[in-house]
């Protein structure tokens, strides 16, 4: 077996010297901190979309999850930020997918992601064809809106409505999902910001250990939210 | 070997003075315990197992090394201690060594030439065991162990330690007890097991407390020491006997399945305890560690209940305690999840409850219980700590290959974080220690960063 | 030129369930075993490893545990007139990936098939007359009993842990168990799992109207465990972290709880990871198997491994994928009827009904995998096939499985999917929705089949497979009964809302939702090499030093999951292989 840093042992001597250099890179933080106060959504450091496309997805997820009412919204939540990264990541390239020609974008969507695009070039070619289409119908790029003509422009886009190319029609879709992702995934992912959407349902985030529960019935779970991190909430 | 920093220490307040008188002292060589017929030959695998009992691995083979070909670093704030070559190569081994100066080292300390050993070397434990050992396990080290040439770096340590004869004054003090075993006579097991435990097993090297000198306090079954518990750099090796000790807690059988699997139904073994079990104990037959449980479990004269097997395969499902009267509290607490309960709680409820439940009891032969576990409750806390931030490891074995791995938290909890659960820990189901300060975790994660 | 490695008694290709199975038990023969596993190495100890495996995104959503479209996938088509077009991103089914394959990140349920689904065209044309059979449904009897199956499901419910209890413990019908259920020697090695509050919910409703509800049986521990190999498992704790995940508790039957760790320190056994199989090799005489030609994925080059039994354990899928790419049989031709490989591609046909209850708490994320009360009052041996007018059943499970929030966010329909309303829904009804499903059987067609694309390779230069697969209307029928059957049942628990989800007929196959990963048939298991790929041994008809384990053995599919036969069945080849095949190799009927 391998020992383990700081583990006792009649050699632990030895852990200073031969095991130290085995695990010289992962040194241990001093202490595990609360997650620091992110910067504004204003100054974030943008991964992959650019200023155009940032401020549609600042505007469109600001009305796909709104701020209003119960629950954080989409941007107290930092989900712009979570997509940000995501279309930044491998998720973004579609490494993991069989992206091989010939592809058939035309094919009926029960048959699936057939688009030679992958989600970062979905997004890089939706947004200007979206936003071209907001103008021409509103008037405006999607962000200059007001929030009832972005609302309707949205419903467009679910209803087919706006006369995308077939290569972008999967847009609509991850947009919404990558959104939903972001408002409920961890929050080391960018989004979900304090645990605020877990908290808002109820949710205990990734507690996972339940053992005196299930035969508590119709007694709802009272305890907050944990992230892998370890914030609580 | 932790113990001989301690040793070490407690060379250092004998002093040069004494160092001076004892010089003139004459080095002192056992005679065999035994004599053994000339024709005496070890049974076919005897050697091997001693070797196994002993766990000579542990010491003498280095990370990723060739088993007993030495070279292990053992960093000391006197200097590297490195240990050696015990293969037979006759340049960098042992090749050469005749069977008295092989005897010598075991029995006294005293390598080939009259060099004194460090007593990181147990050889107040192996002095102990029967001659037929000692004998089988050098034939099988010459015989069968592949040579390996390989030239261990050569130990310095700084003055006084240098002074390699000033052991000769701590021998004089430390090994006061006959060379050979004396069996106490409760029955043929207990006896077979007394002897493992005080020999080659060397167990009150860890588990007996120390003189102030930092020899043994407690070599030998006849000894109410014996087996004490002790303290080594800041970890607890638990009492084996005494009120609340696992010997008295637990069934012969439970002990045997610590000792061989490094589970049972209360406990895991890790850290220096599970390298025992992975290097040594699961390598005894069932019989061995059955009597090593059996002479623990009426060491301090309880009746001993005989049983034939121990952690058998397919033994099917395992009953999970609930909470004690003792627990009762703790448990209902944590069960409702209330969201105002004490940051140590709360801190469980997030990282920990679920292996060890709200019962602080865990589960049979995989989740240990938290409630009277002495890592948790011992005078030391660093163990606690160490586990918390490090996590800990017990190795597979043949009855139970599955390799258990409790993930460390340094990543997930703060110094301050860690001391409130490691205190709520100490108090929880009734258990009963104390506080634990953010200092000591910042220490523990410090020792633990610089690997 | 590849490079060649020395030779061994058994290649084992692919190590998840069976791949686990065939080792160990072969090892203990002492034989010399090496398995290749196409992907990476994975344990409990460390990669399921807790906080870091309880992440919805990273598993559940991005689905890292499972095969790369990228590294290996198929294309899909739903009639011989469509072209079939690459399934591109997972979505429909979930083959795994990495040691352990699927096993580690199913979900625990565990089921034997009854008796009469092991003999299900006897049993129709015994009871109804051959007539009902609908045309172009391959209706077939597997080559075993349940009778000869039974001490071979018993070995694997003790090896996985299976927590549960016997309806039917032999032949003496016990309360509180399944009455419906083929007989069992012994008791499940657990006790059943405890009952949370939907499934309770369930079974009082099913009891009212007269069913026969129990626990479902869960590979799930409910004690601790210790296996005939010294394995152990944790009790669960009802984190609702199973299907897509690891279990980081050692709760959930798997290859690395189950088998894993005792068969790798037999010294007679090796595996290699990242090594996969591309074409098992023929002698020239095309009788017997030389070994199996991998890709090294570390070394960048192939390698031959030579071996005297090849052991086919790598998911059904690939399989049948490797057998048409070797040439261990003709392919299938629906219009001809010849041809064995790709024959019988099952599926599996699901609906349920979801519930909505403003006053009460589920907790849904104190749940797993298996969790629920079942009945099995519409199961197979139940339906009076001649009078519904389908040949199928059902079972109905209620019980919380998982409470991620980002797939798993039922809500009323005429919820908007987005906006203020959308975010007012789940606040509302996050934690008060229930749900019944119905885990029904799924016949084999002519129609549904796989072979090679004749357009999309993979990244060596292979075809990839092609299935061909659509809805059929007799289990769209048995879909609709259940439907019938269960909106009572449902509207029994008087919830606020409640909404039915079952295919109907005219229902396209869509790749896009996940369904399940139960693809089954297609190395289908006969009496004689005209009707299928292996014997009832799961040896090949072509090369009978070739073994092909798993649900490519399906005749069709059962309507359970189908983990239970498959290990079943595992044992069952490796009984044969040590009792009868070691000492004079051969085929073995």
């Amino acid at each position: 077996m391998t020992d383990l840093p700081g583990y006792p042992s009649r050699r632990s001597f030895l852990k200073a010297t031969a095991a130290g250099a085995a695990l010289s890179g992962l040194a241990l933080p001093a202490s595990a901190q609360q997650t620091p106060k992110p910067v504004s959504l204003d100054d974030y450091q943008r991964e992959y979309l650019n200023a155009d496309e940032w401020a549609f997805i600042m505007a469109a997820t600001a009305r796909l999850i709104p701020s209003e009412g119960d629950g954080p919204g989409a941007l107290e939540a930092r989900v712009p930020v979570f997509i940000d990264r995501q279309l930044a990541s491998d998720y973004g390239t579609a490494d993991d997918w069989y992206m091989e020609g010939p592809h058939d974008p035309n094919a009926e969507p029960a048959r699936g992601w057939q688009t030679p695009l992958n989600p970062a070039e979905v997004y890089r070619q939706a947004i200007p064809a979206f936003n071209a289409w907001c103008q021409d119908t509103h008037g405006a790029n999607f962000a200059d809106l007001n929030a009832e003509q972005q609302d309707a422009a949205l419903t467009s886009l679910q209803n087919g409505d706006v006369a995308l190319a077939p290569e972008l029609r999967e847009f609509w879709g991850i947009l919404l999902g990558n959104t939903k992702e972001g408002y409920f995934a961890d929050p080391q992912y960018g989004g979900n910001h304090g645990m605020q959407s877990w908290v808002y349902i109820g949710f205990p985030g990734a507690r996972a250990a339940y053992r005196e529960w299930p035969e508590r019935h119709n007694v709802k779970y009272p305890l907050g939210p944990v992230s892998i991190s370890g914030e609580r909430a | 070997m932790k113990t001989f920093l301690r040793i070490l220490g407690g060379l250092a307040v004998l002093g040069v003075i004494a160092l001076l008188a004892f010089i003139f002292v004459p080095v002192q060589i056992s005679k065999p315990a035994q004599v053994l017929a000339a024709d005496w030959q070890p049974e076919p695998g005897q050697g091997e197992y001693v070797m196994h009992a002993s766990d000579c691995v542990a010491c003498h083979t280095a990370e990723d090394g060739e088993p007993l070909a030495g070279g292990r670093a053992i960093a000391s704030p006197m200097g590297t201690i490195w240990s050696t070559n015990i293969t037979p190569d006759a340049e960098t081994g042992i090749g050469e060594w005749t069977y008295d100066e092989f005897r010598a080292a075991m029995v006294d300390g005293i390598a080939k030439g009259g060099t004194h050993l460090y007593p990181a070397m147990p050889y107040e434990n192996y002095r102990l065991m029967k001659e037929e050992d000692i004998r089988a396990l050098y034939d099988y080290i010459m015989a069968d162990v592949a040579p390996v040439k390989k030239q261990v770096q050569e130990t310095q340590l700084k003055f006084p330690f240098n002074l390699r004869f000033g052991i000769r004054a701590w021998n004089w003090l430390a090994l006061t007890h006959d060379a050979g075993f004396n069996p106490v006579g409760a029955s043929d097991l207990q006896d077979r097991g007394q002897y493992l435990v005080e020999g080659p097993g060397h167990c009150a090297a860890c588990h007996s407390p120390r003189t102030p000198f930092m020899s043994q306090d407690g070599v030998t079954a006849d000894d109410d020491s014996f087996l004490a518990g002790g303290v080594i750099d800041g970890w607890n090796a638990p009492a084996l006997r005494g009120e609340g000790s696992a010997p008295q807690a637990w069934s012969v059988d439970q002990l045997a399945a610590y000792l061989a699997t490094g589970r049972n139904a209360h406990s895991t073994a890790n850290g220096e305890m599970g390298l025992v079990v992975e290097h040594s104990l699961q390598y005894l037959t069932d019989e061995d560690n059955l009597a090593m449980a059996a002479f623990l479990k009426g060491i301090d004269g309880a009746e001993v209940e005989a049983t034939e097997t121990f952690a058998t395969k397919g033994k099917g499902s395992l009953e999970v305690p609930g909470a004690d009267a003792a627990g009762e509290a703790t448990a209902k607490m944590l069960t409702e999840a209330n969201p105002d309960m004490p940051l140590g709680a709360r801190l469980y409820s997030d990282s920990c409850i679920g292996c060890h439940f709200a019962s602080g009891k865990g589960a049979p032969e995989i989740f240990p219980e938290l409630q009277g576990n002495h890592m948790v409750t011992g005078s030391e806390a660093k163990p606690l700590i160490s586990v918390i931030l490090n996590g800990a490891e017990v190795p597979g074995t043949a009855k139970r290959p599955m390799t258990l791995r409790m993930q460390g938290y340094a990543n997930r909890m703060s110094d301050d974080e860690v001391a409130e659960l490691a205190t709520w820990l100490r108090t929880a189901w009734g258990n009963n220690a104390g506080p634990v300060s953010a200092a000591e975790v910042a220490a523990v994660r410090g020792a633990s960063a610089s690997h | 030129m590849a490079r060649q490695e020395k030779k061994k008694d058994v290649v084992i290709v692919g190590l998840g369930w069976t791949g686990s199975i065939a080792g160990i038990e072969l090892a203990q023969e002492g034989l010399d075993i090496v398995a290749l596993e196409r992907g990476h190495d994975q344990d409990t100890v460390p990669n399921f490893e807790y906080p870091q495996q309880i992440d919805e995104l990273k598993y559940g959503v991005r689905l890292k545990m499972m095969q790369k479209p990228s590294q290996q996938t198929l294309t899909v088509r739903r009639n011989d007139g469509e072209t079939a077009l690459p399934y591109r991103s997972l979505g429909s089914f979930l083959p795994g990936n990495g040691v352990g394959g699927a096993g580690t990140h199913w979900n625990g349920l565990n089921w034997r098939p009854q008796p009469v689904e092991l003999k299900l065209r006897s049993h129709v044309r015994d009871n109804w007359g051959e007539q009902i059979i609908p045309e172009g449904m391959n209706l077939r009897d597997y080559p075993v009993s349940y009778d000869e199956m039974e001490p071979f499901f018993t070995k694997f419910e003790k090896v996985a842990g299976i927590s549960g209890y016997a309806g039917n413990l032999n032949g003496e019908i016990r309360e509180g168990g399944n009455p419906f259920e083929g007989w069992r020697s012994e008791d499940y090695p657990m006790p059943p799992m405890p009952t949370t509050y939907d499934a309770s919910k369930f079974r009082d409703a099913a009891k009212a109207m007269g069913y026969h509800p129990f626990e479902a049986p869960a590979g799930i521990a409910s004690t601790a465990y210790v296996n005939p190999y010294g394995m152990q498992m944790g009790p669960c704790n009802f984190c609702g972290f199973c299907e897509r995940y690891g279990c980081y508790q050692y709760s959930k039957s798997s290859p690395q709880t189950s088998i894993l760790g005792a068969l790798k320190r037999m010294p007679n056994f090796e595996y290699r990871t990242k090594s996969e199989v591309l074409r098992v090799e023929l002698a020239a005489d095309g009788k017997t198997a030389t070994g199996v030609t991998y890709w090294d994925e570390e070394a960048g080059e192939e390698v031959f491994q030579p071996a005297d039994i090849v052991i086919l354990s790598s998911y059904q899928l690939n399989n049948v994928h490797l057998m048409l790419l070797s040439g261990l049989g003709e392919a299938y031709n629906p219009l001809t009827g010849e041809g064995t490989l790709g024959k019988n591609y099952a599926y599996q046909m699901n609906g349920g009904v979801s519930m909505f209850f403003k006053e009460d708490n589920f907790n849904p994320f104190v749940g797993h995998g298996a969790n629920g009360q079942v009945i099995d009052d519409f199961s197979i041996s139940q339906n009076d096939f001649g009078a519904e007018g389908f040949i199928g059943g059902s079972y109905w499970r209620s019980g919380t499985f998982n409470g991620q929030p980002i797939r798993n966010m039922p809500l009323p329909k005429g919820t908007p999917s987005w906006g203020a309303g959308w975010k007012e829904g789940i606040g509302e009804w996050y934690g008060h929705a229930m749900s019944i499903g119905s885990h029904g059987s799924h016949m084999s067609y002519a129609n549904n089949h796989l072979d090679l694309d004749p357009t999309y390779t993979d990244r060596h230069g292979r075809p990839l497979m092609r299935m061909t697969f659509n809805w059929q209307d007799n289990d769209l029928r048995m879909n609709q009964f259940m439907k019938r059957k269960m909106e009572p049942l449902a509207a029994s628990m008087n919830p606020d809302i409640m909404q039915a989800g079952f295919k109907d007929i005219g229902a396209q196959y869509d790749v896009r939702p996940y369904q399940t990963t139960h693809n089954t048939g297609g190395h289908i298991m006969a009496e004689n090499a005209r009707e299928g790929a292996v014997n009832r041994y799961s040896q090949t008809f072509k090369a009978h030093n070739v073994f092909a384990m798993g649900a490519g053995n399906f005749v069709q599919n059962t309507q359970y999951n189908p983990t239970g036969l498959v290990g079943g069945l595992a044992y069952h080849t490796v009984h044969a292989i040590r009792t009868q095949y070691l000492s004079n190799p051969r085929p073995l009927v």
